[in-house]
């Protein structure tokens, strides 16, 4: 009987796999997109967009399931040396480019070189810097053949690492490790990224490319299982106002974002479309203490006292978006996330110290401290900011603040030029992708300069470990250690704000943003 | 002619070479995203795009790309050309812009004529405030609160982007809107003022009909101070197509130009002000040589 | 002047209902912070995006700032703005169009002829360009306005200089030996102020609406400054939950300029009969 049953939900199961996999009566997909992307080349991206759409039309080593979670990609399964530093990877031999080619290691061995070659200008190189040498290839120190990535034969891929690190199969899921197709690059050259010459490995591949409307993606005939979509456009919107609208008019299954004033309504009206997911990143101020007043410890600390993250979120933006403990986000698991010395305290008791620490800076009613708050333009920004600005002004600072655009912004942050601004971090699972934003030696990503030995030494510490546990005891202790002297003002984790139509299944939201259309129905 | 052809091109060089040293005068990068680069990284991309040169050398390179007519690769589009871009986005500037233009004079010319029958009368009263109404109510009130009544509460017309002939509706009328009410006044002015004169009340007195005696007699008059008028009405409708493309999301390259200025696209910023640039003054020219063919006094000068 | 002003008023209800609306505004703008009991930048966590009441008489904004103040203080910085611009206007404009006109020749044709080709180039490229390079202040705004703005002035004046030029009182002055700066002060410049006032003033709804525009698109007046063309901006963003955010803005700035426009079509028909309603 059991055995019926069985056989029977094994003929279901084809038989619904045979009608979602190959009927060609699933809909067309019409998804919404934040932005216009810059590009579509996976080694020269930068925007959390372009994530979203070459996650479609290429598929690395290792790859996000519906759920978001880490699962195997172009390789089956992988292994690691004892000493942690060469890992193993079994390539898919049924695996092929769009035109039919198959995927070789030799692929992956030409991407990874081509990324780090300085001549690519990879804006975010960086991320594949746990490869043996890619720091120093990329700056032009070592030929691209130096670097630490070897295919022992067709369908067997060696990267070697030049320290342990463990999260090296969550670090596979940005496009930086997508293979790229040699076979058009050496033929085309950068014109590969044309739709007429489009060929990639993911489920789908590049149709068309309307700038400031749409993108489309056709179906890869090469890739198994074949997606359910025939086609799915990303249509690009400039902002939530318009994205809203169009998807009221029926025109987009799904929008990422719509103007935070709708959101009472869409909670009444739509409730079964909005999808809120909190999202693997930190919200924080930066205190640049390059130089006075942000150079001593006692103002940071007591600005960073007197804001209250929980009223942000949950008094002013409304929003869904997560208040913060602590630096790296709540999410990130296996990890023992200290606090600050102040948590628990109550307000007026923090206002009391934030007062004293100010005058003891030697700040008073009669020469008030007086900062500027830089942000970068956008609604939630503004909200989250005039909050932070009326909190500081309790205690008897003059705020100043001023907006700019994304780019922009993040440039003056990068020179160094603000006193105290919002900064953020889409990160990973791991806590030193954000706690590496404060390493003495990390570069401008350490935005405001902060230098402290004792972190330092602990991060390098550990770096140096294979084992998850000791790595993450290792970075909890770095954190806390930061924490007291107060680098950084961590705020909230985004919440990703979606609408996604009832019809559209295989939909579930989850902590990486990561809806690859391959598992989308409609 | 050859003379007038030489000065455009000269002009044309000198609003070309401001373009350029404005631009290279402004502060900041266009390489920085979401996610920082490292120095050596962006030292790469600057490399990459030759700002690592000295000024005069990238200006030279820049000139003599653009009269081949190359306005080099974008930096915040990576993947296509600046070249692409404007081909892609100014077919929809035009259509918008050209739309707007025809309901513009069409509208304009209708209200002029009507309110200039009996000027001081209740038909003049009703259309000169609607004008002074158009002309105080700018595309970036109109735009928006078409999208609301029209778009989102009747629903008549989509709110944005394009596809069909639909999309263009609002967004031209919007775009329109204060033009036209200019058009009117001027026009109603001209209309008023050539009925005056000699040869029209001659006209008049002969019995002609009033339409023929407007179309004969006063038209071709009334007409010269708007085609005159034509020049600064295409810079205005150039603004006026800025706004409602950023409104209604279409895909022309007004949006270019605000996106790629607030994002310090240098070079998309410079080609889509050349090609601002070069229309204007192309128009200017048309303008210029059409007025002279229709004006008698011209005609006899030269 | 008294009988052309009176001209202005003379028989029309519109010119008074302009003069009054346009009073009554600057006055708004002037007293309406002090009145509302909000600071601009206040920001009341009670009331986000709350509809007119009693404690906030035009309504709240996202953020929970009044409206009421922000429109007045707004106003007096899209105002204060097209004044300064215009001023700037003048003082580049006028010297130049009366030099030119006076000087006429190969001067007047150069000078024009640099007009010509500014006069080319649609303003929203070169305030953008302005703005790009100079970053996003205030005070680069109002410079790129008036340095744009001065164009119509100029001509204007040229025509009026002209005409002064062959009038009798200065060929006496000139065949008595007076040096050309001492005539163009004396005598030019007096005489096209008129004019040239009257164009200013045509030239103050055209820069507030500029302005809104610059600002509307991002590229002009910054946060938490506001002025209407942010004010409308902002309005547009949450026009559907909040449609008081963009309708009083935009209800302000568009009786201003209608009375601004009013009142300037009227002074120029007064000063220039051939224009003249019939």
């Amino acid at each position: 009987m059991q055995q019926l049953i069985l056989g029977l939900a094994f003929i279901l199961l084809t038989a619904t796999y045979a009608v979602s996999g190959h009927a060609a009566d699933n809909k067309p997909l019409h998804l919404g997109l934040a932005g216009e992307p810059a590009t579509l080349d996976p080694h020269r991206y930068n925007l959390r967009i372009e994530e979203t759409v070459l996650a479609d039309l290429f598929l690395g080593l290792t790859t996000f399931s519906s759920e978001g979670k880490l699962m195997p990609g172009a390789a089956l399964k992988w292994e690691t040396s004892e000493d942690g530093l060469t890992w193993t990877f079994h390539l898919d031999p049924n695996a092929r480019w769009s035109d039919g080619q198959p995927l070789t290691a030799h692929d992956f061995v030409y991407a990874f070189r081509r990324l780090l070659d300085p001549k690519t200008a990879a804006s975010l190189a960086y991320f594949m810097y746990p490869l043996r040498n890619a720091e120093a290839i990329a700056t032009g120190k070592l030929p691209p053949d130096q670097l630490g990535v070897r295919a022992a034969n067709n369908l067997i891929l060696e990267l070697i690492l030049g320290l342990p690190y463990p999260h090296l199969p969550e670090r596979l899921l940005y496009p930086t490790a997508y293979p790229v197709p040699k076979h058009v690059i050496d033929k085309v050259g950068d014109a590969w990224v044309k739709p007429e010459h489009w060929i990639s490995n993911g489920a789908y591949t590049l149709r068309d490319w309307k700038p400031q409307q749409y993108l489309q993606l056709a179906r890869n005939l090469h890739f198994k299982p074949a997606p359910a979509a025939p086609t799915v456009s990303y249509h690009t919107t400039a902002n939530t106002q318009n994205a809203y609208n169009r998807y009221r008019a029926g025109d987009l299954d799904s929008i990422a974002g719509f103007p935070t004033g709708d959101l009472a309504a869409i909670r009444t009206e739509r409730a079964a479309e909005l999808r809120l997911a909190p999202q693997l990143s930190m919200m924080y101020l930066v205190f640049n203490t390059r130089s006075a007043p942000f150079n001593d410890m006692r103002v940071r600390e007591a600005l960073s006292i007197v804001v209250e993250p929980t009223t942000l979120t949950d008094k002013v933006m409304k929003s869904g978006d997560l208040a913060a403990a602590s630096f790296v986000p709540p999410m990130v698991s296996n990890y023992a996330h200290p606090a600050f010395p102040h948590a628990g305290q109550l307000m007026p008791h923090r206002q009391r110290r934030a007062r004293a620490l100010l005058t003891a800076a030697g700040f008073s009613s009669a020469t008030p401290l007086k900062v500027t708050l830089r942000y970068a333009a956008g609604t939630d920004a503004k909200r989250a900011n005039l909050a932070i600005a009326a909190f500081w002004q309790q205690i008897g600072v003059r705020v100043e603040l001023h907006q700019s655009e994304l780019r922009v912004h993040y440039g003056d942050l990068r020179q160094g030029n603000f006193q105290v601004a919002q900064a953020g971090w889409l990160g990973e699972s791991n806590p030193e992708h954000y706690l590496g934003l404060l390493h003495g030696r990390s570069g401008d990503t350490n935005y405001g300069a902060f230098a402290d030995k004792s972190v330092d030494t602990l991060i390098d510490a550990a770096r140096k470990q294979k084992d998850i546990p000791e790595r993450h005891r290792l970075l909890a202790q770095a954190e806390a250690a930061a924490m007291k002297s107060y680098p950084v003002m961590p705020l909230y984790s985004l919440t990703t704000r979606r609408l996604v139509r009832t019809d559209l299944r295989g939909w579930h939201d989850n902590s990486r943003d990561a809806h690859p259309a391959r598992f989308l129905v409609r | 002619m050859i003379n007038r052809l030489g000065a455009l091109g000269v002009t044309f060089l000198v609003i070309v070479t401001l373009i350029f040293g404005l631009l290279r005068l402004a502060p900041g990068g266009p390489f920085d995203g979401e996610r920082a680069l490292p120095p050596e990284i962006e030292a790469n991309l600057r490399a990459a795009y030759h700002l690592d040169e000295p000024l005069p050398q990238q200006y030279v390179r820049w000139l003599v790309n653009l009269l081949q007519g190359d306005l080099g690769p974008s930096f915040s589009q990576k993947d296509f050309s600046v070249n692409e871009l404007i081909a892609e986005g100014l077919p929809v500037s035009l259509l918008v812009g050209g739309l707007a233009l025809v309901i513009a004079l069409i509208t304009g010319v209708i209200a002029g004529t009507l309110a200039a029958q009996r000027p001081g009368g209740g038909v003049d009263g009703i259309i000169m405030s609607l004008v002074n109404l158009g002309l105080a109510i700018p595309g970036i009130i109109a735009a928006p609160v078409a999208v609301l009544v029209f778009a989102i509460l009747l629903q008549w017309f989509p709110a944005g982007g394009i596809g069909s002939a639909a999309h263009y509706v609002l967004p031209s009328i919007a775009a329109a809107l204060p033009y036209s009410a200019a058009i009117a006044r001027l026009w109603r002015g001209a209309v008023v003022e050539s009925l005056q004169e000699g040869h029209v009340l001659t006209a008049r007195s002969k019995g002609l009909s009033e339409w023929r005696v407007l179309w004969r007699h006063v038209f071709p008059i009334a007409s010269l101070p708007l085609v005159s008028y034509l020049g600064p009405l295409a810079a205005g409708l150039l603004t006026g197509t800025v706004v409602v493309e950023t409104v209604f999301e279409l895909p022309g390259i007004g949006r270019y130009f605000v996106q790629a200025a607030l994002n310090r696209d240098y070079t998309l910023v410079m080609g889509v002000a050349v090609v601002y640039a070069a229309m204007i003054l192309a128009f200017n020219f048309i303008v210029d040589i059409t007025y002279r063919q229709i004006d008698p006094r011209m005609r006899l000068e030269s | 002047m008294t009988s052309r002003l009176k001209q202005v008023f003379a028989g029309s209800v519109f010119a008074a209902i302009a003069s009054i609306t346009l009073f009554s505004v600057i006055l708004f703008t002037l007293l309406g912070p002090s009145l509302s009991g909000w600071t601009a930048e206040e920001v009341d966590w009670d009331a986000l995006e709350t509809p007119p009441d009693d404690r906030h008489h035009l309504g709240t904004d996202l953020v929970g700032r009044d409206l009421f103040t922000r429109i007045a203080e707004g106003g007096q910085l899209s105002l204060g703005i097209a004044l300064l611009a215009t001023g700037i206007s003048v003082l580049i404009g006028v010297p130049w169009g009366a030099l030119a006109g006076y000087v006429g020749g190969r001067t007047d044709q150069w000078m024009m002829r640099f007009v010509d080709t500014l006069y080319a180039l649609p303003f929203i490229l070169v305030v953008i360009l302005i703005v790009v390079v100079v970053g996003r202040n205030t005070w680069a705004l109002f410079a790129g306005l008036g340095a744009v703005y001065w164009l119509d002035i100029a001509r204007i004046v040229r025509g009026q200089a002209i005409r002064v030029r062959s009038a009798a009182y200065i060929q006496a002055a000139r065949s008595m030996g007076a040096s050309t700066r001492w005539i163009v002060i004396r005598h030019v410049l007096p005489n096209v102020a008129g004019p040239a006032f009257i164009y200013a003033t045509l030239t103050v709804p055209g820069i507030i609406l500029a302005e809104s525009f610059l600002s509307f698109l991002g590229l002009g007046v910054q946060e938490p400054d506001a002025s209407w063309g942010v004010l409308i901006a902002d309005g547009t963003a949450s026009m559907e939950s909040a449609p008081w955010t963009l309708l009083f803005p935009a209800a302000f700035l568009a009786t201003t300029v209608w009375s601004l426009n009013l009142l300037g079509d009227r002074l120029r028909d007064a000063w220039d009969p051939k224009r003249t309603r019939t």
